[in-house]
């Protein structure tokens, strides 16, 4: 269950080309697909050459701020002297976000080859998987093919006889969103709390235990082999200029096919839900999609022209995140939704920052109070002031992630909130 | 530093300021005057976490609000602390903060000193915006003689920092995260450090709280009176507060060169047990066989009549008793007073204890002499002897303000003439021929000499019982008598004699040991230097 | 089994299981306990890195984490029994107290929350007769919420120890839970 379902559009399986293929997940199975031969290429390559190339296709972090992963691998310096380290953060726990988990569970060795590339680029001697600790079945996979690649020689000392070694080790999270940001991760690896730092020190320059790191998502490092394989340009044939290549959708709630779909950058986001989702059981009218995962901006059934690429949805208001668009029908009350998405916040908020720690349950509460009946108008002022505050203010962007579906959803479900504050109802149907 | 020098030059709040490069934005703001109101930044922990986001400040062309504590001054920089955005910013985080506070300030010792309460002050929060109910955490004990009131907290970390960072000991840490986090140490588990009463000291409210201080008294009720530490040889820097006229604690009061913001258990609690005990309150002098109460005239007059007559004898082998408790004056006019007196010689004992030593701030140790003034009574020519010394028979013998515990039965009997000066009157100074009731450490001014040579002052923060005099002024007064100086009659002037006569301390004045004091030129002083 | 545990991956093996070992005396004197506290060491430039995988070492043995076991933890690794505490208590899933056989943790997060997630929820302590983050009498059943699993598009999700139930509705329950109670 979970892999991509076949869709109408014209599908474009790179990334996704073996999800669902069991033999994919096996070291030879994998090297019968063609596997390592990347890795085997990019051996004789100079990581600077690696690193132009990623830069090229204009790669953009999958993890959902979209930096450009070759510009972040420049980042790095040149001959430190420290050993370096990349970190993978498969720490999915983006509430909507359910793509690293396919890549890792279906073509594990994938991800490892990835990984290996990047490794090289930057200069890394080890790399740490940061699998979220509830995924157990994915780490199992993981484990198997690590091991698997550590025997055939594709990790570990002197790499396919190239002189180069480095290591790999999957560190397993235990419960924690906030291990999702990138200094929290590292001080996770690190057997801290993961708490997010202040930075500079930007992990480039004092990352996991003090040395240069970078960090990269799942889904991006799984995609650096076949930009390597095949040129920047073949890369760019996909997606928009600003937004190449192709992006594995995760989409869930009210939809017919839920499910996981690897899609071209770019195309509407309304095609995405009715063509390749095929639209809401019933074919009731949708009434919101939150389409970047929970910590986006909702949008209306009126703004679903907007084009699936970081810009075109940062135009529309929203933001691409993780393009993870939880779909709400008519029959969905936005002010439930909202409350249990600030609930999540709340939940995960390390508890650092005061604004965070304490504004995202007081959003919680308030939310909760209004559907509970006793609101007042005045929350609504209350809440706008909150947005504010919570915006900008803190060491990571927790806080910020509950205030973009907050804020929208004030912005254009007034009516609902409006609803349960005078009347204690709700518009939805 | 982007034209390669030591020093940068920004602009906050309008005004210029030039600081050395790598300087923080909050400390540069203090340099013209601006204190950004802060809670996890403290200047004597080394981490900055720039978690409690109230230091948060606006620079110029940045959308961003920055936290000064961790922000460099750069060059160019141009700072504003109190812009729209800034103020509202930190009234949001004061907001923030008293959601959940339980608003007990009657009842809470840090009320008048709690950073939280000026701060609500300054913002103008009258009123709470929560509509729900609070969260409610409960309190715990943190050490056997600190509670945790974890409704007040407000998760600044500064004491799970000191305790990790400065004192070396990662014994409180944050437990649960988010809005369910707290202070703890492990579970049935309490602090046990010499330094941690020092996180009640940090906590900008009140949720760290010495029990022995609990509902004691209010911050504004009581008297502050900066003065040091007499709990061993390290002389920190300390602010005694008392209420009518009694200690009722002790904090550490910054000194870069002795103690940083620190103090140790053993000298916060030491001073406060002086409170207890009776005090020798009135002269007495030995008439008819026995000690009888007079007044100070009568009584120095007595004295000196003895004095004078064993100075023409000529005594072999006189002896002092003195304590490395008493002031350099007390010690410095002893010592003249042994010398009008013909050959003697002047010994004091110091009790020793066991030694603890601050990681993150080494320097401050809790020394095996338990005594501020070991170094002074070295350099006024005192001698140290590991147990109580037996004075010759037939020579005199003063004891100042040694307790003369552990001293043999009939102690001093022997000698030709007994002197006490004491705050008390010990079972073995009973048979001194008279008794001068001389003031405590905290009853009097005067000047002590720690460990490494640093003359301090301490001041006068009590009021002595009965008629107790300095022993400087007791002393001075019975060497006038004796046609040797003047009776000095303030601190001051006592010390102005006393440098004039030490070559140690020639270079001190008065004036120039302030509150930080200054270093004399002892020997260990010299080579410390050196 | 375990003693073939290659290094790169022994810190990293399910450690919500439902069977239980019962171990006397230290965990990391015992034979796989060495063994696995070598293999992780390796992995790591400083000890602390360790913490997480010992931990979830000694949950993956005993199904919860006591003060006891912390302590241990934190010998082992030079730390101080009160880190681990604080380190134990931010990471929700490590169990302070002990748990039924089966850990069952309903995902109630948005998008489970619109596939009727909270009567999953319901419907499970209804079933196993508990209260949330109660063990059951007979000791086979904690339901506790859960904040994303991160399978969304298969809602609700309902994690089982290590396993993931996907799609599950509140009329599944049931037959769910009869399996588990069956095993």
């Amino acid at each position: 269950m979970g892999y991509p379902h076949s869709h109408d559009l014209e599908t474009t399986t790179l990334l996704s080309r073996y999800i669902g293929d069991p033999e994919a997940k096996t070291l030879s199975g994998w090297l019968e697909r063609g596997g390592y031969e990347t890795l085997r290429q990019a051996l004789v390559m100079s990581p600077d050459d690696i690193t132009t190339v990623v830069k090229d296709s204009g790669l953009r972090g999958r993890g959902g701020a979209g930096f450009p992963t070759g510009l972040k691998w420049t980042f790095m310096p040149r001959d430190s002297g420290k050993p370096h380290y990349l970190c993978c953060n498969a720490d999915e726990s983006e509430p909507g976000a359910f793509k690293d988990r396919e890549i890792m569970r279906w073509t594990p060795h994938l991800l490892i080859e990835g990984c290996m590339i990047s490794a090289r680029a930057i200069g890394a001697q080890h790399i740490y998987i940061y699998v979220r600790g509830e995924f157990f079945p994915v780490s199992r996979v993981l484990n198997e093919a690590v091991v698997e690649a550590y025997e055939a020689g594709y990790i570990g000392e002197n790499i396919q006889g190239s002189g180069w070694s480095c290591d790999l080790t999957v560190h397993l999270g235990a419960g924690a969103y906030i291990a999702g940001e990138e200094t929290g991760l590292m001080n996770s690896i690190q057997g801290n709390r993961a708490e997010p730092w202040m930075k500079p020190p930007f992990p480039a320059q004092s990352g996991v235990f003090g040395m240069p790191t970078t960090v990269n998502n799942v889904e991006t490092l799984a995609t650096v082999p076949m930009i390597v394989d095949n040129g920047s340009d073949w890369y760019r044939q996909w997606g928009t200029e600003r937004s190449p290549g192709t992006k594995l959708w995760c989409c869930s709630g009210h939809l017919k096919r839920p499910g996981n779909y690897e899609l071209e950058l770019g195309i509407p986001l309304k095609d995405v839900i009715y063509e390749v989702c095929g639209g809401i059981p019933d074919d009731r009218a949708l009434r919101a999609v939150i389409p970047g995962g929970s910590s986006t901006a909702f949008l209306t059934g009126d703004e679903l022209d907007c084009s699936t690429t970081y810009e075109g949805l940062a135009e529309a208001g929203s933001a691409l995140g993780t393009a993870s668009p939880i779909v709400m029908d008519e029959s969905t009350c936005i002010l439930s939704a909202m409350r249990r998405i600030a609930q999540f916040y709340a939940h995960e908020s390390c508890g650092q920052c005061v604004q965070c720690r304490e504004g995202t349950s007081w959003v919680t509460k308030i939310l909760r109070r209004i559907e509970e009946g006793d609101g007042r108008m005045q929350d609504l002022d209350t809440l706008y002031e909150l947005c504010e505050q919570l915006t900008g203010r803190t060491i990571c962007v927790l806080a910020d992630s509950v205030v973009f579906p907050l804020r929208s959803s004030l912005d254009k479900f007034r009516d609902e909130y409006e609803a349960h504050i005078k009347t204690n109802s709700c518009t939805a149907t | 530093m982007a034209d390669g020098n030591d020093t940068v030059t920004l602009t906050i709040d309008g005004v210029e300021v030039t600081v050395p490069a790598g300087t923080r934005v909050i400390e540069a703001a203090e340099r013209v005057g601006v204190v950004v109101p802060r809670y996890c930044y403290h200047p004597g922990i080394p981490t900055r976490p720039a978690q409690c986001r109230v230091c948060l400040v606006e620079v110029e062309g940045q959308p961003k609000l920055h936290p000064s504590c961790v922000l460099q001054a750069q060059d160019e920089m141009v700072v504003n602390t109190a812009t729209d955005t800034a103020e509202l910013a930190r009234k949001s985080v004061i907001e923030f903060l008293l959601l959940n506070h339980p608003l007990d300030c009657p009842i809470c010792d840090a009320a008048g000193q709690c950073m939280l309460q000026d701060y609500a002050y300054e913002t103008h929060q009258l009123e709470s915006r929560l509509n729900e109910e609070k969260q409610v955490m409960g309190r715990d004990r943190i050490a056997e003689d600190i509670l945790y009131f974890a409704d007040r907290c407000i998760i600044c970390t500064r004491c799970v920092r000191f305790m990790r960072d400065v004192a070396d000991d990662d014994a409180l840490i944050v437990a649960q995260r988010g809005h369910k986090a707290y202070i703890d140490t492990f579970p049935g588990a309490e602090l046990d450090n010499p330094f941690q009463g020092n996180i009640v000291d940090v906590c900008p409210v009140g949720a760290l709280v010495h029990e022995d201080f609990i509902f004691k008294a209010r911050a504004w009720d009581l008297d502050k009176t900066p003065s040091i530490c007499p709990g061993c040889s390290t002389g920190c820097n300390v602010t005694i507060d008392t209420k009518e006229n009694q200690i009722v604690r002790l904090k550490p009061r910054h000194n870069a060169a002795v103690n940083s913001y620190w103090m140790c258990d053993y000298g916060r609690k030491h001073l406060v047990m002086s409170n207890r005990g009776v005090r020798a309150e009135v002269p007495l002098i030995r008439t008819n066989g026995r000690l009888a109460p007079v007044d100070w005239k009568t009584a120095l007059e007595w004295v000196a009549d003895k004095l004078g007559e064993i100075g023409e004898q000529n005594p072999p082998d006189g002896l002092a008793i003195v304590s490395p408790g008493a002031s350099n004056e007390s010690l410095f006019y002893l010592s003249e007073l042994v010398r009008c007196l013909g050959v003697g010689r002047i010994v004091y004992h110091v009790v020793q204890g066991e030694t603890a030593a601050l990681h993150g701030f080494p320097k401050l140790e809790l020394r095996a002499d338990r005594a501020p003034n070991v170094t002074g009574a070295e350099l006024l020519g005192a001698e140290r002897a590991q147990e109580i010394a037996r004075s010759t028979a037939g020579a005199p013998l003063v004891v100042l303000e040694d307790p003369l515990t552990d001293a043999p039965a009939g102690f001093g009997s022997e000698a030709s003439f007994f002197l006490y000066l004491g705050t008390r009157l010990p079972n073995a100074a009973r048979e001194a021929d008279a008794v001068l009731p001389v003031t405590s450490f905290t009853e009097m001014e005067g000047t002590f000499t720690n460990f490494e040579g640093r003359v301090q002052r301490s001041r006068q923060a009590l009021q002595p019982p009965g008629i107790a005099r300095p022993a400087w002024l007791v002393l001075s007064r019975l060497l006038a008598s004796l046609g040797a100086g003047d009776t000095v009659m303030d601190a001051r002037t006592a010390f102005g004699v006393m440098a004039a006569e030490v070559p140690a301390l020639a270079d001190l004045d008065w004036d120039s040991l302030a509150l930080k004091g200054a270093r004399a030129k002892t020997t260990a002083a010299a080579a410390a230097e050196g | 089994m375990s003693r073939d545990l290659h290094p790169a991956v022994a810190g990293a093996q399910p450690f919500q299981r439902a069977e239980r070992e019962h171990i006397e005396g230290p965990i990391f004197e015992t034979a796989e306990g060495r063994d696995r506290l070598e293999k992780i060491l390796t992995r790591y430039p400083v000890k602390r890195g360790a913490l997480l995988p010992l931990l979830h070492f000694v949950q993956e043995k005993k199904g919860w984490i006591s003060a006891d076991d912390m302590v241990e933890v934190a010998a082992v690794l030079d730390l101080t029994p009160a880190y681990v505490h604080s380190i134990a208590t931010f990471y929700t899933m490590y169990n302070k107290h002990p748990v039924g056989r089966h850990l069952v943790q309903v995902c109630t997060c948005i998008s489970c929350h619109l596939h009727d997630g909270d009567a999953v929820l319901e419907r499970f302590l209804q079933e196993t007769e508990t209260r949330e983050g109660e063990m059951s009498e007979d000791g086979k059943f904690t339901v506790i919420e859960a904040e994303c699993l991160g399978a969304c598009g298969f809602a609700t999700v309902v994690q089982v120890n290590d396993e993931y139930y996907e799609n599950v509705r509140p009329e599944t329950v049931p037959e769910i839970v009869q399996e588990l109670r069956d095993r």
